[in-house]
C-alpha cells in the first residue's frame, strides 16, 4: 500500500497540473486580496476580523483541491493510463485507497502554500496602505490548519467523485453546479448546514463558526462521511469497470 | 503449467459477444501468434487475461491464477497494450519510474528498460513529443521493468514504420531465444509468419485454429511441388497413376498428392527429379481460408 501512495504523489509531481493549480490560486488570491485591501478604509482594514477575512481567500485551495481530486482519478480514463495502473496493481481498490490518501497529502499541501502565500501577499498590502497587521492574531491563524484540511478532504472527496463519473470535464462542471445551484436548494428544507460545501466551509472556520455552519468536530464528521461515501462508491465502480 | 491459458472465457457486452467459449492454452519458451480479423475479440481476450476486463463465463490464467490473484504480476508477465496510454506531459523516464513505484522495483530499472529499448537519449522528454514508434518502445520498456518471463502484446506493430518493426522483429526473437514466452496479437500477417512457432487464431469471437505454424500451413496447402528435366512425362505418368498435375512453370508441376506419393511415381518412371517438397500455404493464404475471406487489412 506504502508503495501505491508513493506511486501516486510521484504521479502527482510529474506532470506540471499541481504547478498550475497553485498558480490560479496565487492569482485568484492576487485578485480578491487586492480588491478586499484596496477598496476597505485604512481604519476597517486594522481590524484583526476584517484582516482575517482579507487572507480567507486562501480557502478557494479546498475548491481548487476538489478539482484536483476529480483530474487525477478521472484523467487516468481520459490520458488511457489506467490500463497500465491496474497492470502493475490488479487489486483496484487498494489503487483507489492509496489515490485518495496521496491527494489528501497534496491536497493539504496545496492549503497550506495557499495560506503562506495570503498571509504574504496580505502583509505586504496591507504594510504598503501603512495599516498595523494583525494576521498572527489568533483567530486569523487557527483558519491555517482549518483550510489545510479542508483541501486534504476536498482532494480525497474529488478522488472519489472523479471514479464514480469518469470523466473530468464532467465530474469538475456537476460539482460546480452543485455548489452554484444545488446546496443553496437544500436551504428551502433548512439542510442546507449538511451539504457538502457548508461542511467543508465550517471545517475552514474552524472556531469561527457562524449559525449558517455545523461546528468544527460536526462539521468534519459529516465531510467524513461523505469522502467515505465518495470514495466507497468510486472503488466499487472501479472494481467492477471494463477497462476496454 | 501454461503460462498462459484461458478456459471456456466468454464475454458478452450487452447483446454482443465479443468472445465466444475461448479455450486453449500458450506453451512456455514459445512465441505464439493470436490473430483474427478486427472485431474477432482479440483485444477483449487479451484484456481479460490480463485482468482489465471481467469474463461473462470460464477463466483466464496467468501462471495458473486469475491476474488479479498474482503476488508480482509486473515481475511475472509484461503487457504492451496501445501507444496512447500516457499522460502525455509526463516524461517517458518518470511514466517508468511511477510504475517501478507502484510495482516495487528499483528506480534504476527505468533507466536500464529506457537503454534496453534505444530510448535513452529521450528518456527526459515528455511523451507528447514522441514519434508513435518511440511510443511503443516505451511500451514495451514498461513491460520490461520486473524483468518478467511471459510477455503479451497487443497489435505492438501498429503504427511502426519498417525500421520499427524490424526492432521489434529482432526484440521479441532475443527475448525468446533467452527462454521467454510472447503472445502476441496481430493483424500484421507477415509479422507473426516470420516471428511464431504457433499460432491461435479466432474469427467471430470463437477459436478456429490452434496450431503450429508450419504444421498448419502444409495442412491447408496439402500439394506437392515438383521440378524435373521431363515435366511433361511426370505429369503423363502422375495421371496415368491418377494423380492430377498441373503446370506451374516450365519445369515445374504442382501435384495434388503428398511428395512421397510424387516421388515414387517419378522413381517407378525412371524421371529425374530436381526438386520435390510439400507445398506450404503462406499464413495469409490459410488465414483468409479459415476465416473465409475476412481479413481486410492483411499486409
Amino acid at each position: 500500500m506504502t508503495r501505491l501512495v508513493r506511486a501516486e504523489l510521484l504521479k502527482l509531481r510529474t506532470t506540471r497540473l499541481l504547478l498550475w493549480l497553485g498558480l490560479l490560486i496565487m492569482a485568484l488570491e492576487v485578485f480578491v486580496i487586492a480588491l478586499h485591501v484596496s477598496q476597505d478604509s485604512v481604519s476597517s482594514l486594522a481590524e484583526t476580523r476584517n484582516q482575517r477575512d482579507v487572507v480567507s481567500i486562501a480557502a478557494v485551495s479546498a475548491l481548487i483541491s476538489l478539482i484536483l481530486g476529480i483530474v487525477s482519478s478521472a484523467g487516468e480514463f481520459a490520458h488511457g493510463t489506467i490500463g497500465q495502473t491496474f497492470l502493475v496493481a490488479p487489486v483496484r481498490v487498494r489503487v483507489a485507497a492509496a489515490k485518495l490518501l496521496a491527494v489528501a497529502v497534496a491536497g493539504a499541501v496545496l492549503g497550506l502554500v495557499a495560506c503562506a502565500f495570503a498571509w504574504g501577499f496580505g502583509a505586504l498590502l496591507l504594510w504598503a496602505r501603512s495599516v498595523p497587521v494583525h494576521l498572527a492574531a489568533g483567530s486569523s491563524l487557527r483558519l491555517i490548519p482549518g483550510i489545510a484540511v479542508a483541501a486534504a478532504i476536498t482532494g480525497a472527496l474529488g478522488v472519489g467523485f472523479g471514479a464514480l463519473v469518469r470523466r473530468q470535464t464532467g465530474a469538475i462542471v456537476i460539482s460546480l453546479v452543485w455548489l452554484l445551484v444545488g446546496e443553496p436548494l437544500l436551504g428551502v428544507a433548512g439542510v442546507e448546514r449538511y451539504g457538502p460545501g457548508h461542511v467543508i466551509a465550517s471545517v475552514v472556520e474552524a472556531g469561527n463558526q457562524s449559525s449558517d455552519l455545523l461546528g468544527f468536530g460536526a462539521g468534519l464528521a459529516v465531510a467524513l462521511v461523505y469522502v467515505a461515501a465518495a470514495g466507497v462508491l468510486g472503488g466499487d465502480v472501479l472494481r467492477r469497470s471494463d477497462i476496454t | 503449467m501454461a503460462p498462459l491459458e484461458v478456459r471456456g472465457l466468454t464475454k458478452r457486452f450487452g447483446s454482443t459477444t465479443a468472445v465466444d467459449n475461448l479455450t486453449f492454452a500458450v506453451e512456455a519458451g514459445r512465441i505464439t501468434g493470436f490473430l483474427g480479423p478486427n472485431g474477432a475479440g482479440k483485444t477483449t481476450t487479451l484484456r481479460m487475461l490480463l485482468g482489465l476486463v471481467h469474463p461473462t463465463g470460464g477463466e483466464a490464467l496467468v501462471d495458473g491464477v486469475p491476474y488479479r490473484k498474482l503476488g508480482d504480476p509486473a515481475r511475472t508477465v509484461g503487457a504492451v497494450l496501445e501507444a496512447s496510454s500516457y499522460h502525455p506531459n509526463r516524461s517517458g523516464r518518470n511514466h517508468l519510474r511511477v510504475l517501478a513505484t507502484a510495482a516495487g522495483i528499483p528506480l534504476a530499472r527505468a533507466d536500464e528498460t529506457l537503454e534496453q529499448v534505444e530510448l535513452s537519449a529521450v528518456g527526459g522528454r515528455r511523451v507528447e513529443t514522441y514519434s508513435l514508434g518511440m511510443r511503443q518502445r516505451l511500451s514495451v520498456a514498461a513491460a520490461l521493468l520486473g524483468e518478467p518471463r511471459l510477455l503479451v502484446l497487443d497489435e505492438p506493430a501498429n503504427g511502426l514504420d519498417p525500421e520499427g518493426i524490424r526492432w521489434l522483429r529482432n526484440f521479441l526473437r532475443s527475448f525468446a531465444g533467452g527462454g521467454g514466452t510472447v503472445f502476441i496479437s496481430s493483424h500484421v500477417l507477415a509479422e507473426v509468419a516470420q516471428l511464431a512457432d504457433e499460432v491461435v487464431i479466432i474469427h467471430k469471437a470463437k477459436l478456429i485454429a490452434h496450431e503450429p505454424l508450419a504444421a498448419l500451413t502444409a495442412r491447408t496447402a496439402g500439394g506437392t511441388i515438383v521440378r524435373s528435366p521431363e515435366a511433361e512425362r511426370l505429369r503423363e505418368q502422375l495421371a496415368a497413376a491418377g494423380v492430377e498435375a498441373n503446370a506451374a512453370d516450365t519445369d515445374e508441376l504442382r501435384a495434388a498428392a503428398a511428395p512421397e506419393r510424387v516421388g515414387e511415381v517419378a522413381a517407378s518412371a525412371g524421371i529425374v527429379l530436381h526438386e520435390l517438397r510439400a507445398e506450404s500455404a503462406s499464413l495469409e493464404e490459410v488465414f483468409l481460408e479459415l476465416t473465409g475471406g475476412e481479413h481486410d487489412e492483411a499486409r
